[in-house]
Order: C-alpha cells, then sequence, then structure tokens
C-alpha cells in the first residue's frame, strides 16, 4: 500500500511558493495593517535614537529647558511606541497566518474529498498528516516570518534613507547602500549556506538516518553476529559527513553575519567621515550631525531579521512543493466543466429495495504503475452471496478489494455494477451499493456512536447497540465508562487491534449498502472469537431496504470458510484454485495442509 | 534542562571547545562594544561641541574602522564555528544514543516507545542547532557583554548606570510574572489548540474511510469550523503569551529612553559632558541587546532543549555490566536455562520456562503470539536478563557458568540467529553468503532453494545487496540467510519462524535445513508457529504468558517433561 508519491523536485518550480501563498487567500488590507504596525514599532526604535541624538546635541549647547520638552516627551513616547506596537503587529500577523493556514487545510480538504480516490491511497498516511500539519503551517510560518518582516524592512528602510537624506544627502545614500548589503546580500549568503549544506548532506542524512534505523531496529541480531560495531562506525562517518556538509554552508553564513555588522559600522563612519567636513562648511549644523552618525545604530534592526527570513522562505518554498503535489495530483481536482458532483450523487442514489450485483470480468488489478499484482480473476457478488479470498500475504487481496470498491481503476479487464462499468457509475452510485472496510479503516477521535455513524447519519442507539452486539463487542460496550458515548482516541489508540476491527466490522453492517467487501475482519483475534465474528458476517441482517447483504471477505483463518458459497484461492498473483471449502480441501493439497495446520493450533 | 546543561557538555564534547570560544569571543564582542561607543562619542562630541575638523578626528575615526572590521570578524568567527559546533554536538549526541540504546537495548532504552527513539534520534536531535547557533552565543553575551557595559557606564555616569541596573532585574522578574499570571490561560489555550488541530488532523486521515461510505463531503464545513476556532484559540492563547515580550520591550526600550532624558537634562545645567552623554547613550541599549535576544531566541530553542532532555534520559539508563569468562566450547557444551521468565506488562511473557539446548538436537519453542518466544529467544542469547531463572553455558567436563558473567562476543562467536527478518550486510550475492567453493555454495543453495532465486535474478550471484538485504524480498532474504547458516555452521543455531513467509513449499526447504543443521552436530533453537515444523523437532517447549505474578517456577509451564537434561 505504498504507491510512490510524487516526489516534489528537489529544487522547487519557480513561482511554486508564490501560488501556495496564493492559497492562503490573505486579505490585502490586514496585511497592510501588519507591515504598518511592524514598521511603526521599529520605526520608533529608530525615532527614538534620532530625537535622543537630538537631543543630547542640543542640550550640550545649553538651551532654555522648554525648548527641549517636546524631544524629551517624544523620547519616552517612542519608548512606550515600541514594545506596544510590536505586540499589536504581531497579533495582527499571527492572525493573518492563521486564518490562511485554517482556509488552506480546508481548500486541501476539499480537494482531496472530490479528487479521485487513488490520490489519497497513493500518500502514506503519515506523510499526508505531515503534508496537512508541519507543511501547511510552514507555508504559514512564510508570511510571519519571511514575508512580513521583508515588507517592514523595505518599507523602514526606505523612510530612514529618506529622512537621513534630507538631513545630509551623501549620509543618507551611504546608509541606503549599506541596508541594501544587510537586507539583500547578507540574506542571500545566508539562504546559499543553508542551501549547500542541505544540498551536500541530502545523501549523508539519508545514510545517518537508516543506519541509525538499522541499528536501533536490529540490535540484538547486530550485536549476536558481531556487526554492531562496524555499523556504528557507518553511523560515525555519515555523521562526518554532515559536518563537512555544514561546514561547507557555514562559510557564506560567516560572511553573511560579517556583512550584516560591517554594514552598521560602515553608515556610521560614512555618515561621521563625510558630515564632519559638512558641519565645517556650514551644510550640516552640528546637532543635524550627532542624528545623522547616531540614527544608523538603530536602523538595522529590521535587516537583521532578514537572513532568518531568507532561510525559512527555503524551508516554505519546499513545504509548499510539498502540499502543491497533493492539489497536483492527477485526478485530485474535478475538471471545471464537469460541474458540481453533489448533484451527480444525488441523481445516483440507489432506488430502496435494489438487488445490485458485482461481477468482475478478467480481472487484472494493481497500483497504477507497476506490474499488476493480481491477473484473471472472475468473480461475481450478488446479494446473498458469500465469497472468500484466500491466499498469502502480499498475493493482492486488498488490491484486489480497492479495485472492486471503484478505489482503483482496473489495470486489465473489466468490473462493472448491474452491467455498467465502475468508473462510469458515478461515485455516489458505487458507495450507495458497495462498502469496503479495510484494514487500515480510520477510527476517528469521537464517541463510539459517531464512529458508528461514519457509515450512515441516522444511526439510532439501538442499532449500534445491535450492532456490536453482533459482532461480539456486547461485553465491550457494557464495559465503557459512558457507553456508546465513550470517546475513542484518535486512530482508537485506547481500543486494542480486535476490539478496533470489530467496531469497523460493526460499522460496515450498519451501513445500507447490500454489498461488503471486508479485509481480514478476523486478524488480531483468537481463534474461537475470529471463527464466531466470520460467522456472524456470513449471516449479516438484511439492509432496511429488505436487500439480502452479498459478502466477500478477504481472511487468514479458513476453518469457517465452510459456510462459503465459493472460495478463491490466490497463489503467484493469479486464482490457482476455486470452489466450496470441503472441494479445496479435497483436492488441493496446499489448501488442505493450510486448514489441518489451523486445527492444530486451535486444538 | 536549565539554561546551559552541564550534561550537555559531558555528552556532546565537541560543545565544550565551542562554548570556551563562545565565552572568548563574547569578551572581545565586549571590548569592541565599548571601543566603539567611546571612539564614536569622542569623535562626534568634538566635531557637535567644538567644530573639530575631519583631519583633527582622522586618528579617532581610523581606530573607529579598526574596530567595526574587528567585529564583522567576531562575527564571522562566531557565526562559522557556531554551525560547525552545532553539527558535530548533535552528531556525537546521537552516536551515544543509538550506541547506548543498542548496548541496553531499544526497549529498555525507550520504554513502551522505541520508534520516538529514532526520531529522536534522527530528527529531533537535529532541533538542537538554533540552540547552539543561536541562543547559547545570546546567553553568554548576556553574561559577559551585559555586565561589561553596564560597568562601564557606572564608570562615566552613575546616574544612568542606576536606571539601567534597576531595570535589569525588572526584566527577568516581570517576565516571570507575567508567565505566572498566564500559565493557566495559556496552558488550556495550548490544550484547546492542540484538541482542534488534531480534530482537523483526525478528519482528513479518515477521509478514505468517509469516502467508503460516500460521506466525505459533509466535513467540508467542520474542517472549516475547525480552522476558525482553532485560529480564535490560538490568538487567545497568543494575545497572553506576546505579552512577556511586549514587558520585555517596554521595560528596555523605556529604560534606554529614560537614560536620554536624563542625559538631556543635566547636560543642559552643565552637570554631565557631552562625549560621556553620547557613550552613555551609545552604550545603554548595548547593556540590554543579549538580554533581548536570549528572549527572542528562547521559543526556537526549546523543541532543541527537550529533544536533549529525552537523550540524557536514554543516556541514563544504566548499561548492565558486561561479563568477563570465557565461554566454554559449545560444540560440546550446552546452553541451559531454568525456570526464565520475563515481567511484561501486568505479568509474566514467557512464565517460568525450562530449555536445554545440546548439540545435535533441534528444539522448537511453540506457544500463542505474544507468549514471549522471541523474548525467550533474546534470553538465551544474552540480550535480556531474566527476571527470574537463570541461564548457564556447560562445558564438555560439566562445569556450568552464569551467562552473566560470560563475555557476551566470545558466546555470539558461537551462535547464528536468524531474526524473523534476517539483517544482511550490504554486497554481492556472493559476498554476503561467503562460500569457500562454488561447489559448497551450489549444494547449499539447491538444498535451501537459494539456487532458484539466484535463477530468477538477471546478475545471479552478482546481485548487489543494500543494506539490510533491499533488493530480495523477505522470503528470498531468509533462504540466503539459512543457506549462510548452513555453510558455515555455528554449534548453537537460533531460528525465528523461519516459514513465516514462505510458501508450503519453501517450509519443505526449512526442514530439509533444519535436518542438515541437526546431521552436523548443531544445537538448534527453532521458534515454530506452524504444527508442521514443531512435529519435526526432538524436544517442544511451550511457552505460556501468566496475567499476574507467579511465584518462580511454582504452577506455571515449563519445559516439556521429556526435555533432555
Amino acid at each position: 500500500m505504498t504507491a510512490p508519491a510524487p516526489l516534489p523536485a528537489a529544487r522547487p518550480a519557480p513561482g511554486t511558493l508564490r501560488r501556495a501563498v496564493r492559497l492562503l487567500d490573505v486579505d490585502p488590507r490586514r496585511a497592510a495593517l501588519a507591515v504598518l504596525l511592524g514598521t511603526l514599532a521599529l520605526g520608533s526604535a529608530v525615532a527614538l535614537a534620532a530625537v535622543s541624538a537630538w537631543l543630547i546635541a542640543r542640550a550640550s549647547q545649553m538651551p532654555p529647558v522648554l525648548e527641549l520638552s517636546v524631544a524629551t516627551v517624544a523620547v519616552r513616547a517612542f519608548g512606550i511606541g515600541r514594545g506596544v506596537m510590536r505586540y499589536l503587529e504581531r497579533l495582527v500577523s499571527h492572525d493573518i497566518a492563521l486564518r490562511g493556514m485554517a482556509h488552506l487545510r480546508a481548500t486541501l480538504y476539499e480537494r482531496l474529498a472530490a479528487g479521485s480516490p487513488q490520490t489519497l491511497l497513493a500518500v502514506r498516511r503519515g506523510d499526508l498528516l505531515a503534508r496537512v500539519g508541519a507543511d501547511v503551517d510552514a507555508v504559514g510560518d512564510v508570511v510571519v516570518r519571511g514575508l512580513l518582516p521583508a515588507a517592514v524592512a523595505l518599507t523602514l528602510g526606505t523612510g530612514t534613507t529618506v529622512a537621513m537624506a534630507l538631513f545630509w544627502p551623501p549620509a543618507g545614500l551611504a546608509l541606503g547602500v549599506c541596508l541594501l548589503a544587510a537586507g539583500v546580500l547578507a540574506p542571500w549568503l545566508t539562504a546559499r549556506g543553508a542551501r549547500t549544506a542541505e544540498a551536500r548532506g541530502v545523501q549523508a542524512r539519508a545514510r545517518m538516518s537508516a543506519t541509525s534505523l538499522g541499528v536501533l531496529d536490529d540490535a540484538g541480531p547486530l550485536a549476536v553476529s558481531g556487526r554492531l560495531g562496524g555499523e556504528l562506525d557507518a553511523l560515525r562517518a555519515a555523521d562526518a559527513d554532515l559536518a563537512r556538509a555544514a561546514d561547507a554552508g557555514a562559510r557564506p553564513a560567516a560572511l553573511a553575519a560579517a556583512v550584516g555588522q560591517l554594514a552598521v559600522g560602515a553608515a556610521v563612519v560614512a555618515a561621521l567621515v563625510t558630515g564632519v567636513p559638512a558641519v565645517g562648511a556650514g551644510l550640516v549644523s552640528p546637532v543635524e550631525l550627532a542624528v545623522v552618525v547616531l540614527t544608523p545604530l538603530a536602523a538595522f534592526e529590521a535587516t537583521s531579521l532578514l537572513p532568518a527570513a531568507a532561510v525559512q522562505l527555503q524551508r516554505s518554498r519546499a513545504a509548499a512543493a510539498r502540499v502543491l503535489a497533493l492539489l497536483d495530483a492527477p485526478g485530485s481536482a474535478p475538471a471545471p466543466t464537469s460541474g458540481p458532483r453533489p448533484a451527480a450523487a444525488a441523481v445516483d442514489l440507489p432506488t430502496p429495495g435494489r438487488r445490485p450485483v458485482l461481477v468482475a470480468t478478467g480481472l487484472a488489478c494493481g497500483w497504477p504503475g507497476r506490474p499488476p499484482a493480481l491477473r484473471d480473476v472472475d468473480l461475481t457478488l450478488a446479494p446473498g452471496g458469500r465469497l472468500a479470498v484466500v491466499g498469502p500475504s502480499g498475493e493482492g487481496k486488498t488490491t484486489l478489494l480497492l479495485t472492486l470498491a471503484g478505489l482503483l481503476p482496473p489495470v486489465a479487464g473489466s468490473v462493472t455494477l448491474d452491467g455498467v462499468p465502475l468508473s462510469t457509475a458515478g461515485p455516489g452510485r458505487v458507495v450507495g451499493d458497495v462498502v469496503m472496510t479495510g484494514e487500515d479503516a480510520h477510527v476517528f477521535g469521537t464517541s463510539v456512536l459517531e464512529n458508528l455513524r461514519v457509515a450512515r447519519g441516522d444511526v439510532t442507539p439501538a442499532e449500534a447497540t445491535d450492532a456490536l452486539r453482533r459482532v461480539g463487542l456486547g461485553p465491550w460496550l457494557a464495559g465503557l465508562p459512558d457507553g456508546l458515548d465513550t470517546l475513542v482516541g484518535s486512530d482508537a489508540r485506547t481500543v486494542s487491534g480486535g476490539e478496533r476491527r470489530r467496531l469497523l466490522l460493526a460499522r460496515a453492517l450498519l451501513s445500507d449498502a447490500p454489498l461488503l467487501l471486508v479485509d481480514e475482519p478476523a486478524e488480531h483475534l483468537d481463534a474461537a472469537t475470529a471463527d464466531a465474528v466470520l460467522h456472524e458476517l456470513w449471516h449479516a441482517p438484511a439492509t432496511r431496504q429488505g436487500t439480502a447483504r452479498g459478502v466477500l471477505v478477504v481472511s487468514h483463518r479458513l476453518g469457517p470458510l465452510a459456510a462459503a458459497d465459493e472460495v478463491l484461492w490466490l497463489t503467484d498473483g493469479r486464482v490457482a484454485a476455486r470452489g466450496t471449502h470441503a472441494h479445496l480441501v479435497a483436492h488441493v493439497p496446499d489448501y488442505g495442509e493450510a486448514v489441518q495446520s489451523e486445527q492444530q493450533e486451535t486444538s | 534542562m536549565k539554561p546551559l546543561d552541564p550534561r550537555l557538555l559531558r555528552y556532546a564534547r565537541s560543545a565544550r571547545g565551542y562554548l570556551a570560544l563562545t565565552v572568548g569571543l563574547g569578551l572581545v564582542t565586549g571590548a569592541l562594544v565599548v571601543a566603539q561607543a567611546l571612539l564614536l562619542a569622542h569623535a562626534l562630541g568634538s566635531a557637535v561641541a567644538e567644530g573639530a575638523s575631519l583631519a583633527q578626528v582622522a586618528p579617532l575615526v581610523g581606530w573607529l574602522v579598526l574596530v567595526v572590521v574587528l567585529r564583522a570578524l567576531t562575527a564571522a568567527v562566531q557565526e562559522r564555528y557556531a554551525h560547525r559546533a552545532a553539527t558535530r554536538a548533535v552528531a556525537q549526541l546521537r552516536e551515544r544514543v543509538v550506541a547506548h540504546a543498542a548496548a541496553v537495548g531499544p526497549r529498555r532504552a525507550a520504554p513502551g516507545d522505541p520508534a520516538g527513539l529514532v526520531t529522536l534520534a534522527t530528527r529531533g536531535l537535529e532541533a538542537l542547532e538554533p540552540y547552539f547557533v543561536r541562543y547559547l552565543p545570546q546567553l553568554v553575551l548576556a553574561a559577559t557583554l551585559t555586565p561589561a557595559t553596564l560597568c562601564v557606564v557606572l564608570g562615566l555616569d552613575w546616574v544612568s548606570a542606576v536606571i539601567i541596573a534597576v531595570t535589569v532585574p525588572l526584566v527577568p522578574v516581570f517576565m516571570w510574572l507575567v508567565g505566572v499570571m498566564t500559565q493557566g490561560r495559556s496552558e488550556r489555550g495550548l490544550a484547546t489548540m492542540q484538541r482542534l488541530a488534531s480534530q482537523v488532523l483526525d478528519l482528513l486521515a479518515g477521509l478514505t474511510t468517509l469516502r467508503a461510505f460516500g460521506r466525505e463531503r459533509g466535513p467540508v464545513a467542520r474542517v472549516r469550523e475547525l480552522g476558525d476556532a482553532h485560529r480564535r484559540a490560538t490568538m487567545g492563547t497568543l494575545r497572553i503569551a506576546f505579552l512577556s515580550g511586549m514587558v520585555l520591550e517596554l521595560l528596555t526600550t523605556l529604560s534606554v529612553a529614560l537614560v536620554a532624558v536624563g542625559i538631556g537634562l543635566r547636560l543642559v545645567y552643565g552637570e554631565i559632558d557631552l562625549v560621556t552623554g553620547l557613550a552613555v547613550l551609545v552604550l545603554a541599549p548595548e547593556v540590554f541587546l543579549p538580554l533581548r535576544q536570549v528572549g527572542a531566541h528562547f521559543h526556537a530553542s526549546t523543541d532543541g532543549v527537550a529533544a536533549a532532555d529525552r537523550a540524557f534520559a536514554v543516556l541514563e539508563v544504566p548499561v548492565p555490566e558486561a561479563g568477563t569468562r570465557p565461554a566454554p566450547d559449545l560444540a560440546h557444551g550446552a546452553v541451559r536455562a531454568r525456570g526464565v521468565a520475563v515481567r511484561s506488562r501486568g505479568g509474566w511473557a514467557p512464565a517460568p520456562v525450562d530449555v536445554d539446548l545440546v548439540p545435535g538436537r533441534v528444539v522448537a519453542l511453540v506457544g500463542p503470539s505474544g507468549a514471549g518466544k522471541s523474548t525467550t529467544v533474546e534470553v538465551l542469547l544474552g540480550l535480556l536478563a531474566p527476571d527470574a531463572g537463570r541461564v548457564t553455558l556447560v562445558a564438555a567436563d560439566g562445569t556450568a557458568t552464569d551467562l552473566a558473567d560470560v563475555d557476551l562476543h566470545d558466546y555470539w562467536r558461537q551462535v547464528t540467529w536468524l531474526p524473523q527478518r534476517p539483517v544482511l550486510e550490504p554486497g554481492t550475492l556472493a559476498e554476503v553468503l561467503g562460500a569457500a567453493t562454488p561447489d559448497e555454495r551450489d549444494r547449499a543453495a539447491a538444498l535451501t532453494g537459494l539456487d532458484a532465486v539466484v535463477a530468477s535474478l538477471p546478475d545471479g550471484w552478482s546481485t548487489v545487496l543494500g543494506s539490510g538485504g533491499t533488493g530480495l524480498s523477505v522470503g528470498q532474504r531468509q533462504r540466503l540467510a539459512l543457506t549462510r547458516a548452513l555453510l558455515r555452521p555455528s554449534p548453537v543455531v537460533v531460528l525465528d519462524e523461519p516459514t513465516a513467509h514462505l510458501d508450503a513449499a519453501g517450509e519443505q526447504v526449512v526442514l530439509a535445513t533444519l535436518d542438515a543443521l541437526r546431521a552436523a552436530g548443531c544445537a538448534v533453537l527453532l521458534v515454530a508457529h506452524r504444527a508442521s515444523l514443531a512435529s519435526r523437532a526432538d524436544d517442544v517447549v511451550h511457552v505460556a504468558s501468566t496475567p499476574d505474578a507467579v511465584t518462580t517456577g511454582a504452577g506455571a509451564p515449563t519445559g516439556d517433561p521429556g526435555a533432555p537434561r
């Protein structure tokens, strides 16, 4: 079940981040407000430095104290303004990012829900959660840590440069050049360093991860075979390579740090060197000189955040590529011309009391782009029918169920529902008639009842209790603190493997679909319970509309298959034998032996 | 973890040199900051007050340029070595954690969370990088630059020094106060945030399931609502969390503003000269800068600090003392377990069990899954100390040595272990097998069915296997490992469910291998699920778990009564 997910290329395509940020649907007014507040906050710091310089230089000329009163008030006001404005700016910018992330997540959910099932099946669960969780966060972070700081630095840098140029143009010019060095060159160097370290370290990092995993997974066997020392040496070697990669990336980063520091000093020295003769020439007053020399000391705070912003930009770009890959996967978005699907689904809803028949003819199934796991399968599942599929693990049994449920397209041959191929039958129609419960079906982090209502929104508590009893969960339900309202943890960590399987089975039994495809309902159960659960499944109650259930079961327990109409025995990617249980026991040696060894174990 | 945990320096040696360098550079930075302020104040002061010409201030400007260049150099050196030291320190911690976990057994190193251990070793510790690169240098500067500049200010103008000195301790006090007052609320907020976020992820994780029932459209609105609720909850928490940042900024900036106003007013009355005033004005923000930076980088470093804490917890799990006595020759000896039992959640798995491994006999361990068959194997191999009973190695002359006292490497040299998922080193098939002659190799391969596997591979015996045997299926790897066991028979051979991934024909191969190993005089221990496999054994030992504590050896199922003594 791990079809290769479309991996983003090492360097995401240009425009990736722009597209992802557009998906955040940022309100321009809020963004403008955040930039304004951020500029006012850091501008307060610059203004504080400038007014303090003016105050002290003017005071040294011993004017009447009243002349200084405006400046003393302004200094205190800027002192307070900085903290308050910064606080407001952080709130507004985080609000923007959070709104964007929520919007992006909802869009992702919507598109994935409407898109082709393969997209979801092709992404490993952990990977999906990472993309919707951490990666969306990283795209949102770019607003707070990347774009807004850059906008603030640009506004403030321009403002400060112009202000200084009004006092003394050469000083303003020097400040502008130095701000560019600190705000463009240093971030560029830092980002380059991070990229170098990342690119050079990719292989070493993979080796490091694989070796760590190998040692921690197989510590015992490695120790016994005397190879633990060698593996630890390999880990050390991979780490040494990683360190070399980090060293390579540290050089541009060190240069960036020097540029940032040098820029401040250069701006101050330039103002001093050009300003002192200008005072002599009467072009600049002594007080103004103090202002143009001391203000640059505070003017670089905004640009000092930009190297980190550049690295964040890069990280977010990689995350954006992974998020977009989910949206761009083939078939993940319905073509705009195909019209709204819910309407189609409503039209396709099955009429009550229907007797749908699912037929597979010459079916080959497998993951797209891979050789088929299973070929030449013919089967018919009608209401009241009982089919079983057995065979060694890895024979493509789960793939078969996915194909029969219309979640994977057939590689060859066809699957039809009442004579109509699944691909043209419309998804609403298929799920109305055929429901698959897979090994990895999800138990939601909500109450037991709500979990059962996934099958059908109007399940009553009485129906739920009845279904749980049928699958042998009566005692379990009685033992729950809040009965049907007991919360089960996300992915059911609070229920055991066997309980989880039976809960999923109860859910399937509550659906209105006449045809059930069930994957390994008896796994994680002891032999007696497993047999009881399978027995219950063979005698599943009719749907509310009165249609008898047709059941197809994938099972590793063979004993209970005596009740099946037909058993398909898979070997080497084909149906090696088929017939009733008794027939297979008598005529297929492998099957007979497996049944025998199962009986010995049970006894 | 404390701001600077001594354990970090103990376990990550390269962090020591880095810390020393950072302290050294911190002192240099302090000196340069003071020099820059004084030079600037003198140059500017003389130009503003006395209208000094450029030629007059040129020497000062020259020194100023030198100081600026040196500050840039210091920053570059700090940055250059910060990355290097961070990578090395993380690597050292990782190696220690992995080696230590391997020595004590991952199960003991991280009880209940072996997967978490892998995450910690690979990604978790990487989060220490911001700690080393950003946080630690600022922490050092707060300890060097802040007091140094404050002392200089005191020397220049005691009034300003008092204003600053009063504010500096207020910074931690107010941040602590804000923290205490908001803790309850923000913890509740955090819990809400996490719950809402996990609900959205839960809906996404279950999308395939919802789709299977045709109910995937309903939750779209719910996802939007949850996202909105998550934002509101987060903003509620942030409004409070950012308060401490605001207090920090307010206090420090206001303090600088007060210093500036104070200097200005005293200048008017000639109580202070311009150069001193300018120097203090330039120095005042520098006193607070490291404190503000520590606050800013604190959050970025918390993940790494938490990871380091978990790593220390792993490293502090004691390693069992290694035995030193040589292992007896097991080709003529025996491995004997008596009443061996291991505690598991709420009981024993296995409950006391006796096992005897003697040359030329096959012993099968049978029992339901979870009974402790694999645990018994680990105890017999000395990888896990039993909680009850003992394992001894018996020499040909009958002297028994406790396995705990034996040099395990000496013992393991005489053992071949095929775990359920065989671990193979990388190399070509022929290299991994390491047969003396092709003839010998072909005979063994024919017996285990490896010849058929090799025939199906385009490169045959030259097929290159990746680490862990990638390139072969688990069943094929098992055949390869079996062949190797056959080619180099050890006195003790342990086969853990050798037929788990094989079909009926594969099982025949294992049975044939079993007979060959017995004939070669090996003592074979077999973990068997299938009855057909167990029926080939000379002795069958039933392993069972018991739900609650039992007294050692009493009433619990023990080894097969027919087992040889």
